[in-house]
């Protein structure tokens, strides 16, 4: 078996699934106890818009539920997939926007309460916050990819 | 490929049911857990309104009377006796005035700087001249303790709205008298976000307490816990 064949192997993407699955129900159920909190480390970001941050902090903790447990359950992979891998995307963005300008903020990936924190410990948590979600980005491109392969 | 069209459905189908699973969830939720969706969201800070002559927005010389309620005369607090002319203990550095009789006096509006920033000591004097302090954290900080009398507006709760008007029904306060804005000091945005927010229903005379209810705690200063009654 070739190396491309080893990587996008179902045995491999089942557990990939699962985990990226449960990682983000995980992430989910803080936010969704307590959506005022949630709102504020969004806001906290600033980088979206006001009229934005509200229906964010509604919708955004159910959509990573719903996704999580469709990866979980094996339904509508590609569909939970896709859309795990744009949150993502997002999230590295918006982490490295603020490391870049200097401007430190709690993740609110999987605590939302907020905390008070020296500058260099937030720092430290964001930047590990993106080397966490590079290494989940991998996990949903190696689902996203072995089902298209799959399919071919 | 020939998959794509039926993938994309599968994935706005997942948003749908997040946004109707998330409308539920609000429409069930305590007001300590609500959110307006399209309700008052803070703009991001432009420029923060740091130290003394800070600048606000909408801060205008104009004696604006808030149109919600009539302007009324000063009232004391519902718990609270009428202000009394308590000597303060001149505090070092006081961003507002020197230090004359009542609170009016001593923390005078100042129309170029609507919110402006106290520092610890006068923070106590504006405590011992019934100066209302409003509480911007969440009410469970707040139930977990608060300065004495404060009252609890979490500026980031829905249940905002009808906390302001409860103030506004019991403290009567005036739009040019002053109120203390607490958080929780250091980093917290809440107290800002309160007093912007207490800008645009009219008020003029915003004292942002820096250092918030840690200091104040850590000071032995009175503290209370639970609900305002």
């Amino acid at each position: 078996m070739s190396r491309p064949g080893l990587l996008l192997h179902p045995w491999l993407t089942v557990r990939a699934q699962i985990a990226l699955g449960a990682v983000f129900v995980l992430a989910a159920l803080p936010k969704l106890a307590d959506p005022p909190g949630f709102a504020e480390a969004l806001w906290n970001y600033q980088l979206a818009p006001a009229w934005l941050i509200h229906p964010a902090a509604l919708a955004l903790p159910w959509l990573e539920l719903l996704c999580g447990l469709a990866l979980c359950l094996g339904l509508w992979v590609r569909a939970a997939a896709a859309w795990l891998s744009a949150l993502l995307l997002v999230f590295i963005l918006a982490l490295g926007i603020n490391l870049a300008r200097n401007h430190p903020v709690d993740c609110g990936c999987f605590q939302v309460q907020a905390r008070t924190r020296s500058t260099g410990e937030r720092v430290a948590d964001m930047r590990w916050a993106i080397l966490r979600d590079l290494g989940l980005l991998a996990l949903a491109a190696q689902v996203l990819a072995a089902g298209a392969r799959r399919r071919d | 490929m020939p998959k794509l069209v039926p993938d994309l459905l599968k994935a706005l189908t997942l948003l749908a049911a997040a946004i109707l699973c998330a409308g539920l969830a609000n429409g069930l939720a305590g007001p300590e857990r609500k959110l307006g969706w399209g309700a008052w969201s803070p703009a991001p800070m432009a420029a923060a309104p740091v130290a003394v002559p800070a600048e606000a927005p909408a801060a205008g010389p104009a004696p604006a009377a808030p149109p919600e309620w009539p302007a009324a005369p000063v009232r004391p607090l519902a718990k609270q006796p009428s202000k009394p002319a308590i000597k303060p203990p001149t505090p070092a550095a006081p961003p507002a005035s020197p230090a004359p009789l009542d609170a009016a006096a001593r923390f005078p509006p100042a129309p170029a700087s609507v919110i402006r920033e106290l520092d610890s000591d006068s923070a106590w004097t504006a405590f011992q001249l019934k100066v209302p302090f409003l509480d911007a954290r969440r009410s469970a900080d707040f139930e977990e303790g608060h300065v004495a009398g404060a009252w609890s507006l979490p500026v980031w709760e829905a249940g905002l709205e009808a906390r302001l008007i409860g103030f506004e029904a019991k403290a009567n306060p005036q739009p040019k008298a002053p109120l203390v804005v607490y958080c929780s000091g250091g980093d917290c945005e809440d107290s800002h976000l309160l007093a912007r927010k207490l800008v645009e229903l009219g008020y003029r005379n915003l004292l942002i307490y820096r250092d918030g209810f840690p200091d104040w705690s850590a000071k032995g200063r009175p503290v209370a816990r639970g609900a305002r009654p």
